[in-house]
């Protein structure tokens, strides 16, 4: 099983400069652990606590899957091989 | 009607399939409300008023700062200082006198969007924080107008087209708010968005081409990547989820 995770540019200093990593996992959820587990600092930004996206009493963090925005129940939607997961975070410069 | 310096002023876009004498008419009488005069208002003002779009009306209330003259290409070194919607008024007027301008120097608050924004024909969204733009997404699903979105980070863009009750709007892609930040930024990445930006309005006015409409465009400046994400109207939207649903959404 192998999931394909595009990670936005403003993220990359925590995954290397890598723009896409591949983990396994049968959730959107199970594969940003994975991913966290890969990448610590990712999972700070992504994960308010476990098993919940960051929250600061906002909604920071979008999750796409297969470019389709997996709102709501994000982090239970089932995968399969050679998904694609995007993950958005706000953005507000003009 | 047309005079015959703008007959010749157009004559380029005029010629283009679909667009016509007809089509510079509908730029000439429509008024457009562009949020802000700053990086991507630049742009925005700028290909507007190149366009033809008959009435810009400019709200900013910031002064130009040196700091902001790397990317907001309507304010130049003389114009430190000075409101910025007095300097976009100098620049516009002067780039093209078949135009009206509107430059105001206010804020934009819950006491005066929809004031603000009476009788435009669209929202162009120049602003710098989620929290205005949420107030112009209720002011244009209060006028049924359109609402063009984007916004930037670094070498990053977002640009959305908003047709209310048609289409998702901005409050049903982000979900709430962020706090205002001193957000980095090269100047080519608001030139970038607002060019695309002003593209959707002029393709809306003209009714040209396909919108932008339920897709977030995700513009990745570093790898040089586009991207399509597809976004939906979500029920429990609080700004547009009142109004109704088409059988198919």
């Amino acid at each position: 099983m192998s999931i394909k995770i595009v990670i936005p540019p403003g993220l990359r200093v925590f995954t290397d400069d890598k723009g896409e990593i591949e983990v396994g996992g049968d959730t959107v959820g199970e594969c940003l652990e994975n991913l966290a587990a890969l990448f610590p600092m990712i999972g700070k930004t992504i994960f308010f606590q476990k098993g919940e996206l960051f929250n600061f009493g906002h909604n920071k963090v979008s999750i796409y899957l297969n470019g389709e925005d997996a709102y709501p129940d994000e982090l239970g939607r089932p995968v399969k091989d050679g998904d694609t997961i995007h993950i958005l975070y706000s953005i507000s410069g003009g | 009607m047309l005079n015959s310096n703008e007959l010749e002023r157009y004559d380029r876009q005029i010629i283009m399939r679909g667009f016509g004498e007809e089509g510079q008419e509908k730029l000439k009488q429509a008024k457009a409300f562009i949020a802000g005069c700053g990086g991507l208002g630049s742009p925005i003002s700028i290909y507007l008023a190149e366009a033809g779009i008959g009435t810009l009306r400019i709200v900013d209330l910031d002064t130009v700062d040196t700091s902001n003259l790397n990317r907001q290409i309507l304010h130049w070194d003389t114009d430190v200082g000075v409101p910025k919607a007095e300097s976009a008024n100098a620049k516009l007027c002067n780039m093209n006198s078949n135009i009206k301008i509107e430059a105001l120097r206010e804020t934009i608050d819950e006491s005066n969007v929809y004031e603000l924004t009476e009788g435009c024909d669209l929202i162009m969204d120049a602003m710098d924080n989620l929290g205005t733009r949420f107030l112009l997404n209720q002011a244009a699903i209060k006028h049924n107008i359109p609402y063009f979105h984007g916004a930037v980070h670094g070498l990053e863009g977002r640009i959305t087209t908003i047709i209310p009750g048609e289409t998702a709007c901005i409050r049903c892609i982000y979900r709430g708010d962020i706090p205002k930040e001193k957000f980095p930024v090269l100047g080519v990445t608001p030139g970038v968005v607002g060019c695309i930006q002003a593209t959707e309005a002029i393709k809306y006015l003209t009714g040209i081409g396909k919108l932008l409409t339920n897709r977030l465009l995700v513009y990745d400046g570093l790898g040089m990547k586009f991207m399509e994400l597809s976004v939906k109207r979500d029920p429990e939207c609080p700004h547009c989820g009142h109004l109704p649903f088409k059988k198919e959404e």
